[in-house]
């Protein structure tokens, strides 16, 4: 272990990063959930005083529970999508394709990701509003049919999301497929077992802690968004967090607002609660 | 060229001694083994000499000075890293030159001395190359040249050739003493290796739990051990153990466990004092069949495992509840099945006695 | 090989042909938007139809809007503040982290985490509350607070592989040779960490510069980052200036990208 003149070292290296995230996360974290037990908003002049209103009016008003389930919905819709669509293309990535075409085609999937997301999202309102892309494109086919909008409608919400949020689950699945040795699938097929076989019973369980921390990376962003549903949804596709930016920026009922915020970060630490250990026995499993 | 001096050098982590009382001078000139299994202290004690080490106590002295309170980069010495530590982001000439320049030797100067370096080393060529480029050999000669190139006091090697396979260890073995013997520089390596150690030292000093255990020429040391750890630990060696019976001139009879006699030197036994001989595996001869055999210190058994290695076999024999190794080279003589019923027998010079 | 042809072979229905044309449908999903939105902002017409008529109106009507580019200034000032402050305070906290072993790093290790996995909304909420009942208050200073909290883990975590890869012996070696402690980390440690570093920055100026949720709680009225003005602008209704800055940023954004990957990809001898 570190002696003294290590300490005063470690201690200035360290302390710069964590001073900053303890003022900027921590700290925050702290006063917002100090703040959501108060019965006032702190814009108010009047003193507050301590209550469990908001987090009662959280578990008692329906409005609230209907915008959580339909944020969760959302949160899954949009994670099973990702996984149907991601999936094969992860496989096919980590497992067909192989030397520099792979490091391109890579680089080609992950390359939108890292792109700015509200602007990707906006991109989506050019191809599928009235007058967009998939109109144009079908009236050219059959010009005398009605004109398409998609746009604020659920789906939309969905496509979008799936659009921002499909390379993390391409590139946590990919990690997960390569790290599978070539040998295991041929022992697997040595010893009998057909390719479908050998997909549901080696490859895809092997596979499962980059499903499952693809799911995560997903669903926990997804259910936290406002942005892309109130551009692509409209008044379609409510979630807690677009209840959560008005209770903010609208109706500045900020103690509401962190009640919200945190029973939206309890649904995420059960989520991981639940996840890692899933994750932790898999990986033990495969070592 | 210096005479490097550890006196009295102690070192703690926590609870655990890694160098206890250890003391040792390395001649000027000699190339010197530290032997140990892991955790022994020979590694702390190389990296004191380096001066990555502090010592709690004790001093470490070249030429007679101390140079405890200096810096690792004023000590002037050359080390040799176990797995080199060569600079990937500079060539192999510049790796050699780095000691050179951080010293503003003049570049004309340093082009000199570097192709000398490498010329000693057998790498005229490969200046140009960068470390990824080169083989595990290769890059252990460029590590090798870095560290000379800048005439240093001493040589510390840090397990030199643990990572080569086995026909490149035997080569760089060869290099590696010519090299030295050519610059004449004090070295003192570091090895868990014992036929490296056999091999390359002068002197051989076996380190245990923090403790030279013993010093002294390769040959000293295999043929005279000093105890059970030493005999065990550098090559193979057979215990018997027994009490003391009689001793006539200098000479005890023991009486071993399982009825034999053996004489062994042994000035200063007691009789009714129990001793522990050592015998080489090398040093017995086995005769098939219960037959008298001449000789007089002698074992019965029958031959277990034969292990057949080209050129020689070993034979592990089951002489009552012990067993005995022997080896013996191929030179004619019909090689005995398992089964057989044995004889052993050894020169008295040949057992050692020594302490547990 | 065997496996290969069972995987061809009757059994499986995805054969790799399957598999190959789903990859190509995903990545025109994937850019197919993007193209698209890039081509209407060169077409003349303001709203989306054809014939596709090559024009720079909306560029040059971009040029003259203030706000939007006062935004741009904005955005583009707090990525570099944050890509400096983000990759110094990262570097030196992951250099902690390979070279020593101390009680609580594991701890510290764990700190981690909150940023990158809790939802930006509610770290964004957070912020607002705090700075304002500390007096922090809103704007550029609280935004670039803000984007170097989410930077620092990646920082930390890209310049930490980097050093897990980096003998220490190598250090040691240079110290033998006679290299003072600063020569040893001038001609030795930094080159071989920069292009980890520079990696880092990179990353983190991608991240302050695409970051919208933080920005967004934290921008006070008529101040805001290039993201944000462009939330607004959609919010107000469809102009073909959006279209341009848009695709103005995408291309900043991707450059960036690729530009770390290279220096990624070759400055860690895989």
């Amino acid at each position: 272990m570190a002696n003294a003149h290590e300490r005063r070292a470690i201690l200035s290296l360290t302390a710069p990063a964590y001073l900053w995230l303890t003022v900027t996360i921590f700290l925050p974290l702290a006063a917002m959930l100090y703040c959501s037990f108060l019965d006032k908003s702190p814009l108010v002049p009047a003193p507050a005083m301590a209550t469990l209103a908001n987090y009662v009016a959280f578990f008692t008003r329906p409005v609230y529970r209907q915008l959580t389930w339909w944020s969760l919905e959302l949160g899954l819709y949009v994670t099973f999508f990702s996984l149907l669509v991601g999936y094969p293309v992860a496989f096919a990535l980590a497992k067909q394709i192989k030397g520099r075409w792979r490091e391109a085609l890579f680089l080609m999937v992950i390359l939108p990701f890292w792109s700015n997301a509200l602007v990707r999202i906006f991109s989506w309102t050019m191809v599928l509003r009235n007058g967009g892309l998939i109109d144009q494109a079908i009236h050219w086919v059959s010009p005398d049919a009605a004109p398409i909008d998609l746009l604020y409608s659920y789906p939309a919400v969905v496509i979008g999301l799936v659009h921002s949020y499909l390379p993390y689950m391409i590139l946590t699945c990919y990690i997960s497929l390569q790290a599978i040795d070539d040998s295991v699938v041929e022992a697997a097929a040595s010893l009998g077992a057909r390719s479908a076989t050998i997909f549901s019973r080696v490859i895809f369980p092997m596979s499962l802690p980059g499903v499952i921390a693809g799911s995560a990376l997903i669903f926990v962003p997804v259910i936290g968004s406002f942005m892309e549903p109130r551009i692509l949804g409209g008044t379609k596709g409510v979630t807690l967090g677009m209840s959560i930016e008005e209770q903010f920026m609208v109706t500045a009922n900020w103690p509401l607002g962190a009640a919200l915020s945190f029973m939206m970060l309890a649904i995420v630490l059960l989520i991981c609660a639940v996840g890692y250990p899933l994750v932790q026995r898999r990986m033990d499993g495969l070592k | 060229m210096s005479q490097v001096e550890i006196i009295n050098a102690v070192k703690k982590y926590g609870e655990l001694a890694a160098l206890d009382h250890v003391s040792m001078t390395f001649k000027d000139g000699e190339f010197f083994g530290l032997l140990g299994p892991s955790g022994s202290g020979k590694t702390t004690m190389l990296r004191a000499i380096a001066g990555f080490v502090l010592l709690d106590e004790g001093e470490v002295r070249v030429d007679g000075k101390d140079i405890g309170a200096t810096p690792v980069y004023q000590r002037n010495i050359g080390m040799v890293f176990q797995n080199y530590a060569l600079f990937p982001h500079m060539s192999v000439a510049e790796n050699v030159a780095f000691g050179l320049d951080v010293r503003r030797i003049p570049a004309a100067e340093q082009r000199k001395r570097v192709a000398d370096a490498l010329a000693m080393v057998r790498l005229v060529g490969f200046e140009q190359r960068k470390p990824k480029q080169l083989s595990g050999g290769q890059q252990q000669r460029v590590a090798l040249a870095r560290a000379l190139v800048t005439r240093p006091r001493v040589l510390l090697l840090d397990e030199p050739l643990g990572a080569l396979d086995k026909h490149l260890r035997q080569e760089m073995q060869i290099e590696l003493k010519r090299i030295q013997r050519d610059v004449g520089i004090t070295t003192v390596f570091v090895t868990h290796d014992q036929e490296e150690a056999l091999t390359l030292s002068d002197r051989i000093a076996i380190f245990n739990a923090g403790r030279i255990i013993q010093a002294g020429s390769p040959g000293e040391v295999y043929a005279r051990p000093i105890n059970r750890f030493a005999a065990g630990f550098l090559g193979e060696a057979n215990f018997l153990g027994g009490k003391v019976g009689g001793v006539t001139n200098g000479w005890a009879q023991v009486a071993l466990d399982g009825g034999a006699i053996a004489s062994v030197e042994g000035q200063g036994l007691q009789i009714g004092q129990q001793a522990l001989l050592a015998v080489r595996p090398e040093r017995m001869a086995i005769h098939a069949g219960s037959a008298t055999a001449p000789g007089s210190n002698r074992l019965a058994g029958t031959v277990g495992e034969v292990i057949f290695s080209g050129n020689s076999t070993s034979y592990r024999i089951h002489c009552g509840p012990q067993i005995i190794s022997v080896f013996r080279q191929n030179d004619g003589q019909p090689i005995l099945a398992s089964g057989t019923a044995v004889s052993l027998t050894w020169e008295p010079d040949d057992a050692v006695l020594v302490a547990e | 090989m065997s496996a290969e042809k069972t995987m061809r072979s009757g059994g499986l229905k995805l054969g790799p042909v399957v598999l190959r044309l789903h990859l190509v449908l995903v990545l025109l999903f994937l850019y197919v938007p993007i193209i698209v939105m890039a081509a209407l902002s060169f077409n003349r017409s303001q709203l989306y139809e054809l014939p596709f008529t090559f024009d720079l109106v909306w560029y040059q009507s971009l040029a003259g809007d203030s706000r939007l580019i006062d935004a741009g200034i904005n955005s583009v000032v707090i990525a570099l503040v944050n890509t400096v402050v983000a990759t110094v305070l990262g570097t030196m906290a992951a250099l902690a982290f390979a070279r020593y072993q101390f009680r609580g790093k594991s701890l510290l290790q764990l700190l981690l985490f909150p940023p990158i996995t809790i939802p930006w909304l509610v770290i964004g909420t957070a912020m607002l509350v705090f700075f304002f009942w500390t007096g922090i208050g809103r704007g550029l200073h609280a935004i670039l607070l803000g984007h170097v909290a989410l930077s620092l883990p990646y920082v930390i975590v890209v310049v930490g592989a980097r050093l897990a890869n980096f003998p220490r012996q190598m250090e040691e070696a240079a110290a033998t040779l006679g290299a003072t402690p600063w020569q040893t980390f001038w001609r030795v440690t930094a080159p071989i960490l920069a292009p980890g570093v520079v990696a880092a920055a990179l990353f983190a100026f991608a991240v302050s510069f695409d970051q919208f949720v933080i920005s967004y709680f934290l921008a006070p009225p008529g101040v805001t980052t290039l993201p944000v003005a462009i939330y607004a602008a959609i919010r107000k209704g469809f102009t073909p200036e959006i279209n341009a800055i848009s695709t103005i940023i995408i291309l900043v954004s991707m450059g960036i990208m690729l530009i770390t990957a290279r220096f990624y990809r070759f400055g860690g001898e895989r």
